[in-house]
């Protein structure tokens, strides 16, 4: 499976606000509170339902001085991350797989 | 006096807190959606009349806005929630835009189904009143037969759902001692409760609740109660540490450290208000100094422009005139809100505060301790009876 392509959308049971450049997350099954920095919430605004890791990379490195390798690294193992606490998931594992 | 057994504040809380004071963002937002209730209870202090409450139109505009403005933590309170034939429009709309929402009720009209639409809309949290577990004295504090046992029914109905529910004890003279039992029964369901010693005047000044105040000297038996002094916060939310380093190497990490909130009295009008259901912004619901309505206004030039909360935010505890020079102080809850309602001055001290900072002392082993407010009384009493005295000799050495 190419996880550079899949497509991410987030949690829409979550409750969370940008404040200050900041995002806060809060997962209403367990109450989690989870915290994302400038660049993190940039990353979650653009966490859309058609955008995958790839497309979210070119954007980082885009915005911010980021190498493309480093920014698909390094976004690659926060969505992952991001996922395994439920606060993302790929819109369909079977559309993300055929791109 | 406040205790809980819940929700204590985390590092990623402190920070959004520090963080919110700063920037004066609207953190929390208290949202009554309508005074209307289904009980009476002695101690309340709203006019249940309906006297034009926002539409859901315009509840669902000013949720934008408080969006808009960084709102994040989102009550819905009453009255009585469920009496809006709206609600679930207006939950909706505040899970479109991402809030995360509290409500209280007192939960008579909470149904299998409505406790679904509660989880479906994304509550998070429901606070519930209760105010003994024997159902005579509930009951005759709300005024509705019946209403524990309906009351008490709801609470698995929403555990059920998987929403967070809290049990909140008002304690008044009818109530003193009842909160062992809903303690007990709390400890039972295995879910948190918060006891609450706060009886307020009417929102329009007027005194009838304040009858059914506990006096400080009948509050003994719960202020030396070794269970309410045991109760440590727990987390309400943990912190994701992972996501944060792992974020952290993407960018600069957010700001630390909470100084930001030192030195204030409260919260209210620098990261929280109070919205009644005209539309009118206050600073906290028990702080009735009207600072814009949001029918005529936008909820954003009310709180970032109107007088009322600039003058609310340069207030400092070390500018106080009588409580900054108390040496008690750290045993006293001083609310401003109620030192205006009650001592009509928002700097002011008030008798209530100070008699609980004074037994609060005395219970943790403080010699003979009096507030500042006392103090000054007792030294203008001593003035006055000196200075009678001296009129006195005057008087008797005066050539008849």
């Amino acid at each position: 499976m190419n996880t550079a392509s899949v497509l991410w959308q987030k949690n829409p049971a979550l409750a969370w606000r940008e404040i200050d450049n900041a995002t806060v997350i809060i997962s209403p099954n367990d109450s989690v509170m989870h915290e994302l920095n400038d660049t993190g919430s940039f990353l979650w605004k653009n966490i859309d339902g058609y955008k995958s890791a790839a497309d979210l990379a070119a954007l980082l490195a885009e915005n911010y001085e980021v190498a493309p390798d480093i920014a698909l690294a390094d976004i690659q193992s926060l969505l992952e991350e991001m996922s395994s606490r439920k606060l993302i998931a790929p819109v369909q594992a079977a559309v993300g797989e055929s791109r | 006096m406040t205790t809980t057994v819940a929700s204590g504040p985390t590092p990623v809380m402190n920070r959004l807190i520090s963080r919110t004071v700063e920037k004066r963002r609207p953190l929390s937002v208290h949202f009554d959606l309508t005074y209307r209730c289904n009980e009476r209870c002695l101690h309340c202090y709203l006019d249940h009349d309906d006297h034009g409450e926002l539409t859901t139109a315009e509840c669902i505009a000013v949720m934008e806005d408080l969006a808009s403005a960084g709102t994040l933590f989102l009550t819905f309170s009453g009255g009585e929630i469920f009496l809006r034939p709206d609600l679930y429009e207006i939950l909706a709309a505040a899970r479109r835009l991402h809030f995360d929402v509290s409500l209280k009720t007192n939960a008579l009209l909470v149904t299998t189904e409505r406790a679904a639409r509660l989880r479906e809309f994304g509550v998070r949290r429901v606070q519930i009143s209760v105010y003994s577990d024997v159902p005579q004295v509930h009951d005759a504090i709300t005024k509705v037969s019946g209403s524990l046992q309906r009351t008490l029914a709801a609470i698995p109905l929403l555990l059920e759902q998987g929403l967070q529910v809290k049990l909140a004890c008002p304690l008044m003279q009818e109530n003193l001692l009842a909160y062992r039992g809903v303690m007990a029964l709390a400890e039972k369901l295995g879910i948190p409760y918060v006891l609450d010693l706060t009886i307020t005047p009417m929102m329009d000044g007027s005194g009838g609740p304040l009858a059914h105040r506990a006096s400080v000297s009948s509050l003994l038996p719960v202020l030396q109660d070794p269970r309410l002094h045991a109760c440590k916060p727990q987390p309400s939310a943990r912190v994701n540490r992972v996501v944060e380093s792992s974020l952290a190497s993407l960018g600069s990490a957010v700001s630390s450290g909470n100084s930001a909130y030192e030195d204030l009295p409260c919260s209210a009008g620098h990261n929280s208000c109070y919205i009644s259901p005209y539309g009118d912004v206050f600073p906290c619901v028990q702080l009735p100094q009207a600072a814009g309505n949001l029918r005529r206004e936008r909820f954003s030039d009310i709180w970032y422009h109107a007088p009322q909360l600039e003058r609310l935010r340069g207030i400092r505890e070390s500018h106080l005139p009588v409580c900054s020079r108390c040496q008690i102080r750290s045993y006293c809850e001083r609310c401003p809100g109620l030192a205006l309602m009650e001592g009509g001055d928002l700097l002011g001290a008030y008798e209530r505060a100070c008699e609980l900072a004074e037994q609060k002392a005395r219970l943790a082993g403080v010699l003979d301790p009096v507030s500042s407010l006392h103090k000054e009384s007792r030294a203008a009493s001593l003035r006055e009876n000196s200075g009678n005295e001296i009129a006195s000799l005057v008087t008797d050495t005066s050539p008849n």
